[in-house]
């Protein structure tokens, strides 16, 4: 493996700092997660989990093992987990039976002890064997696992998640160590793979969930043994091949068996291996696994997860925050910086190992498509995350650290005495502007910043006017001030006539209690919408600009009219439409008036549920945005010479291809501007939301600030908003500014 | 891509095109449909596709009908003051400042560039915190010279960083050669630059006004008294009521009837305005 140098010279120096940083990882790993073993509160499912290990416990300890093959409390999961727990309580002497009580029930009050603590205390064991793993890898993914804080929560409760997210990296980890023995005559192939099938049954036993790894496994394998002329093998679908068919009709079949034939066989071992680990399924092996399965699919339909009302990208969110329910358990709450170095490291990860993004992104997909939301199901995909993470610090901090400092030591002395004059020459041109803006923009700004400091609302606006923020402010830097704690959500405001001094209390807490959700939501509506309004803009634009077709000018002039519309109007005729009771669309859907009208019972509720207002809103942007994109389209394709196009015609490309490879490509630097003002007009989206007036998660930063401001009056918890609102905005200014350098030798070539 | 469509495809291509006029239309014609309906009292509670009965009853109220104290033309000349002023400040004091942007090099011009872009990109509330505080202290915020200063705060970096966009589209070497005629600085501003970048800047003018124009929620965060509305503001404050929904309607139209002409005769200029600079520098 390519190990990471660091400008370290001395091999067995080298080695000797990556076993020490391996077990300083696995060290902290295992400290942290036996400080939330003993801090954690009980959760939900606890119960449920230590009951099914105390029937074990008393089976194996009365000799009765014929009862293990009974025994699966919570028959839904599958026992391994619950067994291991069983086996560990073993020692233990018994307590009475921990009750049964319903998944929904709330947490338990109280469990034995210390029966809940060897059983958290395996489940922690099993997932710094992970984090151990992991770190041989890359010692600074280890580190990431190991200070995530959902990995440790769940990892650290009597939760099923510890064992099969251990097995799932070692079903990963072995099947890599296959590959690499995968050359010709090699001995150790066939070895690892069995043993990778081994555990993918283990893992399967554990928790279905986890079996996303296998499926990642099963996509690389079948991806990078596609028989082609490069591997040796022939591509059964190339002419040359199905010409063979008229005189060996099995030929193509034989290709495919030696294709698909040891993937099928693996998945064949890990299901003999899934059911062996599995005693309570041997006695009726189909019937009982039907029910557990089954249970799964009516579960996601179940009041419990609808009720929740998580929406779609939900995922997202538990991504980007650290666990929010625990103040002073984990030490640590980087979960947000390591999903955004996740994120950064993911190309260059898929280069360098792309059978962990392949997991990553899967598991990813399936957590975005699974109805089900529960915070524990990330952790299918914390062993790649800190492991994409890891790569977006080498890919995107490191080397371009030392890039930079090799530029540095070749830069070119300053050109000090042209830039002191240009800058005489400029200044009275810039001195009006830049006071006036300097004083009703930039101060304000940096005003704002004071004020989210503070505890500033309305009932003690006169004393902020008068000078209080200052006041407090300075009380705070010089340390004489003891900072106080705003409520955030609450609708209550502080009764003190004076503003004090908070600090960045108020911040922080804006952004552990849901900041990084709203921002979530920011990028999935912004992406979204612009997405929609780009593919209408241009389809229309597309068809605008045929040769032959028909008043052009009248469509074009007719489709500009949301554009010109103003935005509030804009979202005022939509919610003429849309409104539950007295909207077009409800008048009409209802009509006549009799009940018995489900679905549109069902679309009226869209103010209350996520999804559904997601929908109505898209509708509503995307009439409003498209003309923007259609105008900029049909100005880029009047730009693209005719005479590329009669090349392509000789070359006998069809419609499709000649878009994909001329007019895409041509268009897509043209598009860009419009799709940045889209972009940043959906980010900052306000009046669409304040007249729409969509469920809470559904809110931009720039509606809830002004929403908080007007209704709550807390003016400084409004000012927090909008500093976390400057900040986003200064960092993707940063990093378009990056992007566009990089593409400019495209765009302006 | 140089044959003639046939019939079929025309007739496709045609009924495509009607599909997305249908899906523009429906909502605006939504609208429409109320403020022509004489018969409207509050909400509409029955689906028509025509208003029941047709008149135009609706906007000579809401022609008349005094909101916040003021007529229609009240509130109009306050609109205009607020973001006429805002529109017609930010285009003055920023000029210079645009353009020494697009023609000297000055140490510093690189942040002043990204603190320009990154006003342009603020959204309106991020700046509506502070500036509270800031014109009451002043004393100004419930005026309409407070309300124009709000304004100007939110669409000033945008207008410089259109302007500066403008002044560079201007090719140097036109300056070059007026320079060579031994003309200074400031003459060859006022007499070359200045007027070939004249229709640009008034793009610009144009979309900074829009943005006053339309806005309403932050106006009546800072505005107290009726007298100082303006017409967003009033159409707004209907919006939040149970008034006739016709008169409402009636009212957003008569708002955007001006700027939906403007946009349609203007559109590629504005387009052009809008897109301008785009990301590059």
């Amino acid at each position: 493996m390519n190990v990471k140098t660091y400008g370290i010279k001395a091999p067995w120096l080298r080695v000797a700092l990556r076993v020490a940083a391996i077990v300083l990882v696995t060290a902290a790993a295992w400290m942290l997660r036996m400080r939330a073993v003993e801090l954690l509160p009980i959760d939900y499912d606890e119960d449920d989990y230590l009951r099914a290990a105390q029937q074990y416990q008393v089976a194996i300890q009365n000799g009765d093992w014929g009862a293990l093959t009974q025994l699966n409390y919570r028959p839904e999961h599958p026992p391994l987990a619950k067994l291991l727990y069983g086996l560990a309580l073993v020692p233990l002497p018994q307590v009475s039976e921990i009750p049964d009580r319903p998944t929904s029930a709330s947490p338990a009050a109280s469990l034995p002890q210390p029966h809940l603590r060897v059983a958290r205390t395996v489940a922690a064991a099993s997932n710094t064997l992970e984090v151990l793993l992991l770190a041989c890898l890359s010692p600074l993914a280890g580190l990431w696992l190991a200070i995530h804080t959902f990995t440790i929560k769940y990892t650290a409760q009597v939760m099923l998640e510890g064992l099969p997210a251990f097995t799932a990296a070692l079903t990963v980890l072995t099947y890599e160590q296959s590959r690499r023995h995968a050359g010709v005559g090699e001995r150790g192939h066939t070895g690892w793979l069995v043993i990778s099938a081994v555990f993918l049954g283990l893992t399967a036993a554990g928790k279905y969930l986890y079996c996303v790894a296998g499926l990642a496994v099963l996509v690389h394998w079948l991806w990078q043994t596609y028989p082609t002329t490069k591997t040796g093998g022939q591509n059964p679908f190339s002419p040359a091949e199905l010409k063979k068919i008229r005189f060996n009709p099995f030929h193509p079949l034989r290709l495919f068996a030696r294709w698909l034939g040891p993937a099928l066989l693996w998945g064949l071992l890990a299901v003999v291996v899934f059911v062996a680990a599995s005693p309570y399924l041997w006695s009726a092996p189909v019937a009982r696994l039907w029910d557990s399965l089954a249970y799964h699919g009516a579960y996601t339909q179940s009041q419990d997860v609808q009720g929740a009302g998580l929406p779609l990208w939900q995922p997202m969110v538990w991504l980007t925050e650290s666990v929010p329910w625990h103040p002073g358990v984990f030490v640590v709450g980087l979960d947000a910086v390591i999903t955004l170095l996740a994120v950064l490291g993911l190309p260059s990860l898929w280069r360098r190992r792309p059978l962990y993004a392949l997991w990553l992104l899967i598991g990813f997909g399936f957590l975005l498509i699974w109805p089900t939301k529960w915070p524990q199901y990330i952790l299918v995909l914390t062993f790649p995350l800190s492991l994409a993470a890891a790569e977006g610090v080498r890919a995107r901090l490191w080397l371009p650290l030392r890039a930079w400092r090799r530029d540095w030591r070749r830069a070119a002395p300053a050109t000090g005495r042209v830039m002191r004059r240009e800058l005489r020459a400029a200044l009275p041109w810039l001195a009006p502007g830049v006071i006036v803006l300097a004083l009703i923009t930039f101060y304000p700004l940096i005003f704002q910043v004071g004020i989210a400091l503070t505890d500033f609302n309305t009932t003690s606006i006169k004393d902020g006017i008068q000078g209080g923020i200052g006041r407090e402010l300075w009380k705070g830097v010089t340390g004489r001030a003891e900072p106080v704690q705003v409520d955030i959500f609450a609708r209550s405001r502080p009764s003190s006539k004076t503003v004090r001094y908070v600090g960045i209390g108020t911040f922080l807490d804006f952004i552990s209690a849901g900041g990084m959700g709203l921002l979530v939501f920011e990028g999935v509506w912004t992406a979204a919408a612009v997405g929609a309004q780009a593919a209408l803009g241009v389809g229309v634009a597309l068809l605008l600009h045929r040769p032959g077709v028909r008043f052009k000018s009248f469509w074009q002039t007719l489709f500009v009219l949301p554009w010109a519309i103003p935005e509030f109007v804009g979202a005022l005729v939509w919610m003429q439409i849309f409104d539950p009771r007295y909207g077009w669309f409800f008048l009409g859907a209802s009509f006549p008036e009799t009940p018995g009208y489900p679905l549109a019972q069902t679309l009226a509720q869209w103010q209350q549920d996520p999804n559904l207002a997601f929908w109505v809103l898209l509708i509503a942007g995307t009439w409003m945005g498209f003309p923007l994109m259609m105008l900029a389209a049909s100005a880029g394709l009047k730009m693209i010479p005719t005479e590329v196009y009669d090349a392509a015609a000789i070359d006998g490309a069809n419609g499709w291809q000649q878009f994909r490879a001329i007019t895409w490509p041509l268009l897509l630097p043209l598009l860009a501007p419009a799709l940045i003002i889209r972009g940043i007009y959906a980010f900052n989206q306000f009046y669409l939301f304040y007249v729409l007036n969509p469920p809470y998660p559904l809110t931009t930063l720039a509606s809830l600030s002004y929403y908080i401001f007007d209704s709550t009056g807390k003016y400084a918890v409004s000012a927090v908003i909008n500093v976390f609102t400057v900040i986003v905005l200064i960092l993707s200014l940063l990093w378009f500014n990056r992007v566009s350098r990089a593409g400019k030798g495209v765009t302006y070539a | 891509m140089r044959r003639r469509v046939s019939l079929p495809q025309q007739v496709l291509y045609q009924l495509i095109l009607a599909s997305v006029a249908l899906f523009v239309l429906l909502p605006i014609w939504g609208m429409a449909r109320l403020a022509f309906d004489e018969t409207l009292k509050g909400a509409p509670v029955t689906f028509t596709v025509w208003p029941t009965k047709f008149s135009l009853e609706a906007f000579r109220k809401a022609w008349q009908t005094p909101l916040q104290a003021l007529s229609f033309l009240g509130l109009l000349r306050n609109s205009l003051i607020v973001s006429g002023g805002a529109a017609l400040s930010a285009v003055v004091l920023g000029a210079s400042m645009a353009y020494a942007f697009a023609r000297f090099r000055f140490p510093g011009r690189q942040a002043g560039l990204f603190a320009l872009l990154l006003g342009t990109l603020l959204p309106q509330v991020a700046l509506m915190t502070p500036l509270y505080v800031l014109l009451t202290r002043l004393g100004i915020r419930a005026s309409l010279f407070g309300l124009m200063i709000v304004y100007m705060a939110f669409t000033t970096p945008f207008c410089v960083w259109n302007m500066r966009a403008a002044f560079q589209a201007i090719p140097e070497e036109l300056e070059e050669a007026a320079f060579l005629e031994g003309a200074g600085r400031l003459t060859v501003f006022w007499k070359v630059t200045l007027p070939l970048a004249l229709p640009a800047i008034a793009v610009a003018a144009l979309l900074t006004f829009l943005v006053g124009y339309t806005e309403f929620a932050i106006g009546w965060l800072f505005i107290e008294r009726g007298e100082n509305a303006t017409l967003a503001m009033a159409v707004s404050a209907i919006m939040r009521q149970t008034l006739p929904w016709s008169q409402l309607s009636a009212l957003a139209i008569l708002m955007s009837l001006p700027v939906v002409v403007i946009f349609i005769i203007l559109r590629h200029y504005l387009m052009r305005g809008l897109l301008i600079g785009g990301m590059e520098d």
